[in-house]
């Protein structure tokens, strides 16, 4: 787009480029080469730019302190429960918006997506009560449920978009062969939708994964705790702050969705910015 | 490519109203609002019913004392309106969201344009820049809690190694410094998805207006002033406006950095209402709270989803 033959716009493009990318990913060169400092090397007034003694120790405290596992596989759990429920959820409701005239559908939209703009902490005070009148208070069932407050309204925008563009030829062929409504969006329309089914279950995962809030608020157990407040509670204690273990930890609980995204980003940043999510 | 994929394709005809009463558009009309179904059910379970209840709670005194809600009317409007202390959340709040947005719009907008450019590792270099979006909130804090470290963070060490401060600042438990952490820390992360859609916006931009410019003679300067940035002005308004949302609301990396502290230097509205809701258990006073922070969230909600519907 610019014109970078000329030695100035060279040098400005450059300096802010650098600047930027230097923002950007120093933070995580930091994290991830602080997991493998020992602790004599890391806490120095001035800090090494490298580990000039790696370890592998914080790791080993990390896992060490057997929670971390557990509180890795409940996340597991939650985040794909949550995804799989919001994927299914929105999916039947984005081919409803997108393929079907009725009355009061723009209505219903209006509701859906106003939805996201409620402050999830708001939220939160009355889901719960409303968690707890389920006897769902304290269970990864319940944590889950709350989940598809982060996600249903985007996924359910975000499918719509897409199956605007799926041609209505298809659908109306299909049903003037007298297929049935359930069987021509399984077997037509679903398996054109494939990459709008993983941009969603990502879209769901990722907000579950992230998530520090509603974990910390409805799980009260050590044993269904999951990474996020786990790893809050773990580790940022203001008397004796084990920063080698946080970052070696961090770097476990990062693994997962960083490298779902490795795979799927492309997908991924279409379906998103279709859907003009927060 | 336009933001919303949604307004290329045009809708379905309208039906004529006789049309409509045929038995093929009863059918449609039924099918219709069975696939919706499940997702209203959970809809109303999990937003609307919450949503809905908050405002009733906010009428009531709701706390450990008064475990049975009682009517109040507006009593604790007027509470908020009286206490100074809560009134300073929303002065906090504006500050963090002005600051935060705007940090994210220029440096977002930078790195689209850079990212734009051909050069070799680009692909590379857009994917990895998703890295610090898709981080969970307690690793974002550790991370920069780690940086912001007042003994032996990186950012003191290389602050008071070129001069710039004399000595070590205790970034976290200063009001200042505690504000500049948590707004660095928001911008840092949303950079990436204002970047997408900057990126987006640029994608769609018509190559041979811009070379027709560059014949005339147009600098890069110019060129960004008087065509890219024009044509970027839709989608700066989603990307501000989505910025303002997605800051009223921030709280995860706020409380694990500063838990709105020292004092209540950084104690935004999220803040404000968990602490109310969760640490007093003062149900009535959370809810009244949290439904102004709707209404400070409200316009800008107005204008997104009159673009999200936009030909809908």
């Amino acid at each position: 787009m610019f014109d970078l033959s000329s030695r100035s716009a060279k040098l400005v493009f450059g300096t802010v480029a650098i600047l930027i990318a230097f923002f950007l990913f120093f933070p995580i060169y930091w994290l991830v080469i602080s997991a493998f400092k020992p602790n004599a090397e890391l806490y120095r007034i001035t800090p090494t730019l490298y580990p000039h003694d790696p370890v592998l120790t914080h790791f080993a405290t990390a896992f060490g302190r057997g929670n971390l596992l557990q509180q890795l596989r409940n996340s597991l759990v939650v985040s794909c429960s949550a995804a799989a429920l919001n994927t299914l959820l929105a999916i039947y409701a984005g081919y409803s918006f997108a393929k079907f005239r009725y009355s009061g559908r723009r209505l219903v939209m209006v509701f859906l997506l106003s939805a996201q703009v409620f402050p999830f902490g708001l939220l939160l005070i009355s889901i719960y009560p409303v968690v707890t009148s389920l006897g769902l208070i304290d269970s990864l069932a319940g944590l889950t449920l709350s989940y598809i407050v982060f996600a249903l309204p985007v996924s359910t925008y975000m499918f719509y978009s897409y199956f605007t563009q799926v041609p209505s030829e298809m659908i109306e062929a299909a049903r003037a062969d007298g297929a049935g409504e359930l069987r021509i969006f399984h077997t037509i329309v679903l398996p054109v939708s494939i990459p709008a089914v993983v941009t969603v279950f990502l879209y769901g995962f990722m907000w579950s994964w992230n998530d520090l809030l509603y974990a910390m608020t409805l799980i009260v157990s050590e044993s269904k705790r999951t990474i996020g407040p786990g790893m809050l509670l773990a580790y940022l204690n203001e008397v004796n702050s084990d920063w080698g273990g946080a970052m070696a930890a961090s770097i476990a609980a990062s693994a997962p969705i960083v490298v779902a995204f490795a795979f799927l980003q492309r997908w991924f940043i279409q379906g998103v910015t279709a859907g003009s999510v927060k | 490519m336009t933001m919303t994929s949604a307004e290329g394709t045009p809708a379905p005809p309208r039906m004529s109203a006789f049309a409509r009463k045929g038995g093929l558009k009863a059918h449609e009309r039924r099918v219709g609002r069975l696939f919706l179904l499940p997702a209203l059910a959970a809809f109303a379970l999990v937003i609307l019913f919450p949503f809905l209840r908050a405002l009733g709670v906010a009428f009531t005194r709701s706390d450990l004392q008064t475990p049975e809600p009682v009517f109040v009317g507006l009593a604790n409007f007027r509470a908020i309106l009286a206490t100074p202390e809560i009134l300073g959340a929303f002065v906090t709040t504006a500050v963090y969201v002005g600051l935060a947005t705007a940090g994210t719009v220029v440096l977002g907008l930078g790195w689209a344009l850079i990212l734009n450019q051909s050069f070799r590792g680009r692909a590379v270099l857009r994917a990895v820049t998703l890295i610090p979006w898709v981080l969970p909130s307690t690793v974002t804090a550790f991370v920069w809690g780690w940086i912001f470290n007042s003994r032996f963070g990186v950012l003191n060490a290389a602050l008071v190694g070129v001069g710039a401060i004399p000595h070590p600042t205790a970034w976290l438990s200063t009001t200042g410094g505690a504000m500049t952490a948590i707004v660095i820390t928001k911008i840092w992360f949303s950079i990436p998805l204002f970047m997408s859609f900057f990126l987006a916006g640029l994608q769609s931009l018509d190559r041979e207006q811009i070379d027709a410019a560059r014949v005339d003679g147009a600098s890069n300067f110019a060129l960004l002033r008087d065509h890219i940035l024009p044509h970027l002005r839709p989608v700066l308004l989603v990307v501000i406006v989505l910025g303002v949302i997605g800051n009223l609301q921030h709280f995860d990396t706020i409380f694990a950095l500063t838990g709105g502290g020292p004092v209540r230097a950084t104690s935004v509205l999220s803040i404000e209402v968990y602490r109310r809701a969760f640490d007093q258990w003062d149900l009535g006073m959370a809810s009244a709270l949290g439904l102004l922070w709707v209404a400070t969230i409200m316009p800008a909600a107005y204008f997104y989803l009159r673009h999200l519907l936009k030909g809908a």
